[in-house]
């Protein structure tokens, strides 16, 4: 599907879905509630079946206090490409695990969890993946600080 | 067909029947080990593209200098060639492997990662700023990535330092570490030229 088919279709899907400007893929916005339901008809929907989570990270916007989550999205049968993102509050960040519609999620959660705590629910392992075990914190908060990092000059 | 650097320092001396060789079991030894160093398959990110695929493979050739026998194990391996990145949760496995390799070894630590932290210097939680934190290293290879030609420099670097460095009465006594760094814009040509003059001893016995 072209990109302005794939928007549309998602703003079928999803009425409150915005269109991200300036992308060159199709690239959509969805409010978190009804996210979950929102990414399971993407995968089902006969003329969309996104079947594969290429990639899923996060963006810390900490001025607006929030996290962007973004989740990458490629269909094998009709081979097209769909960025979707939600925000969640920094502070509260909880998000509704996707690891039931691809099990891939599953490791790709526990890496944005690890990096910036982001707490999923339904998650069945939520554990850190990169960083040890006893780490604190969540290094890719922008606000993160440890004693070993060297603070730049500004 | 290596290209050994320098011949071995020694003498010919024709006797009836033959001739004999003489030379300072010194010499010999530090120019054996010179002209085969092992290095050991440790890349850790971008560098390890230049410095040892790049290096060795046909284009540049690292097998000209003897040392292309990458090694998969640090028991036989004598050259740790810090190609990349070491990160916080690597540097304990870097230790250790260091730790196994059998004396004499020697150090390379190539691109700014592996000097100094690099581009991960600052407001970084995981980068090791140098590779010198963890292990001492003999030769630093500036570049980021150092092209092969800069990192042949610093083998060359290092050939010259074990030839002048270690003897049986002094086992594990070193030169201070060097940088080998290369001037901008130098061309394979003239880097052989150099060295040529770099390792011949005075009064050119090649
Ligand atoms: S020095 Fe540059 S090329 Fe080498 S590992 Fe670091 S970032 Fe990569």
């Amino acid at each position: 599907m072209e990109t302005h088919e794939l928007i549309s279709a998602v703003q079928a899907l999803e009425p409150a879905a915005v269109p991200r400007e300036k992308v060159d893929r199709a690239a959509v916005v969805a409010p978190v509630e009804r996210f979950l339901e929102l990414m399971a008809r993407l995968r089902d929907e006969p003329d969309l079946r996104f079947d594969m989570l290429c990639t899923h990270t996060a963006i810390d916007w900490i001025a607006e206090a929030r996290l962007e989550l973004v989740y990458c999205l490629y269909s094998t049968v009709h081979r097209h490409y769909l960025v979707v993102s939600a925000s969640v509050p920094r502070e509260a960040a909880v998000m509704p695990s996707m690891q039931a519609l691809w099990p891939i999620a599953e490791w790709q959660e526990r890496e944005v969890y690890d990096l910036f705590g982001v707490r999923y629910t339904g998650h069945p392992d939520l554990r850190r993946i990169l960083l040890d075990d006893d780490w604190q914190g969540f290094p890719l908060r922008k606000d993160y600080r440890d004693d070993f990092m060297l603070e730049g000059p500004k | 067909m290596g290209l050994i650097t320098e011949k071995l320092p020694a003498l010919v001396e024709p006797v009836p029947g033959g001739s004999v060789l003489l030379s300072s079991l010194d010499a010999v030894i530090n120019w054996a080990r010179s002209n085969s160093l092992w290095p050991l398959t440790f890349g850790t990110s971008c560098c390890a593209i230049e410095v040892m695929m790049a290096a060795g493979a046909a284009r540049h050739d690292l097998a000209r200098f003897g040392a292309e026998v990458t090694r998969p194990s640090p028991r036989q391996a004598d050259l740790l060639v810090v190609a990349g990145t070491i990160v916080r949760k690597m540097a304990p496995r870097l230790k250790l492997l260091y730790e196994q390799m059998a004396e004499p070894r020697y150090v390379i630590a190539t691109g700014s990662c592996a000097i100094s932290g690099g581009p991960f210097i600052y407001n970084n939680y995981s980068t090791v700023r140098g590779a010198d934190e963890i292990i001492p290293v003999d030769v630093y290879v500036p570049g980021c990535p150092p092209r092969p030609e800069a990192f042949f420099y610093g083998i060359l670097m290092l050939q010259k330092l074990i030839r002048e460095g270690e003897s049986l009465r002094t086992p594990g006594v070193r030169r201070k570490p060097v940088l080998a760094a290369l001037p901008a814009g130098i061309t394979i040509e003239q880097i052989q030229q150099e060295l040529r003059e770099l390792l011949e001893p005075q009064g050119g016995r090649r």
